[in-house]
């Protein structure tokens, strides 16, 4: 996991998985907007190919 | 103060710090609410939460940042939606979401710099059509789909069987294929997101 491919791959991920956090799931009353830090989606490559699935989540502690 | 994270119709008991508070024939999914801000890994251990349950259970995710003061206020939230949340439930079970982006792939020679006013054809355009197409075969594989607006060509969220996911696959493969000017961009498998709520009309 440590290419830059892998990288990438995390990255991709993270920005599906934020968007889903923020804007999916059931709303209930009651929501209070939580900051994200350390998540600089500049950065993300959206040119990487990813065309399996693939979390590629960071390593269990 | 509780943070809710799904909401579920199995009762049984979830691994600690998780509680499955009992609501209207519902299950509650809740842990105790944690730093008001979250990094990449905070994000990454929630999404690992909820998808050791939805390994065993059908579950709707709710919202990031749903906090309540206690179970009964988890309760009062959830009560008044009970058969609404039980439908999105049937909807949802057996079924897992997967992710799909396209976006332009990059020419041969690379990425055309920004502001280039050269006279020469842009490189790898998509074919017409090619957007449709991939989402249209999804479609077609999928339970149920949802697109939402992005910067990318298509940003979609596909509803699939989790027996299917292995085809669903190998189609973004195969239309990658077809589909030289696009590079898809597949994640999952993701808990329903993107299915918790009905569309509206």
């Amino acid at each position: 996991m440590s290419t830059g491919g892998a990288i990438a791959e995390r990255d991709v991920a993270l920005v599906d998985l934020i968007d889903r956090l923020l804007g999916g799931g059931v709303v209930i009353a009651g929501d209070i907007t939580l900051a994200v830090a350390d998540v600089d989606l500049v950065h993300v490559s959206l040119r990487a190919l990813v065309s399996s699935v693939e979390k590629a989540r960071p390593p269990e502690p | 103060m509780i943070e809710l994270l799904a909401i579920t119709d199995d009762p049984a008991p979830a691994a600690p710090p998780l509680r499955v508070v009992p609501a209207a024939g519902l299950g509650v999914v809740v842990e105790p609410a944690g730093e008001d801000e979250l990094d990449a890994d905070a994000l990454w251990r929630r999404e690992s939460l909820l998808e050791e349950l939805m390994r065993e259970r059908a579950l709707l995710p709710v919202r990031l940042g749903t906090r309540v003061e206690d179970d009964a206020a988890a309760v009062e939230a959830v009560a008044p939606r009970r058969d609404e949340l039980a439908a999105a439930l049937d909807r949802v079970r057996g079924a897992v979401e997967v992710s799909v982006r396209a976006v332009a792939a990059p020419g041969p020679a690379g990425p055309a710099a920004a502001g280039d006013t050269a006279a020469g054809p842009a490189p790898a355009a998509p074919l017409p059509g090619a957007v449709e197409a991939v989402h249209a075969r999804l479609s077609e594989l999928a339970r149920d789909d949802a697109r939402h607006e992005g910067p990318e060509l298509l940003r979609a969220a596909y509803l699939v069987d989790r027996t299917a996911v292995d085809a669903f696959v190998a189609a973004v493969r195969e239309l990658q294929r077809e589909q030289p000017g696009l590079s898809l961009l597949c994640t999952g498998p993701w808990p329903p997101y993107s299915f918790a709520e009905e569309p509206g009309p």
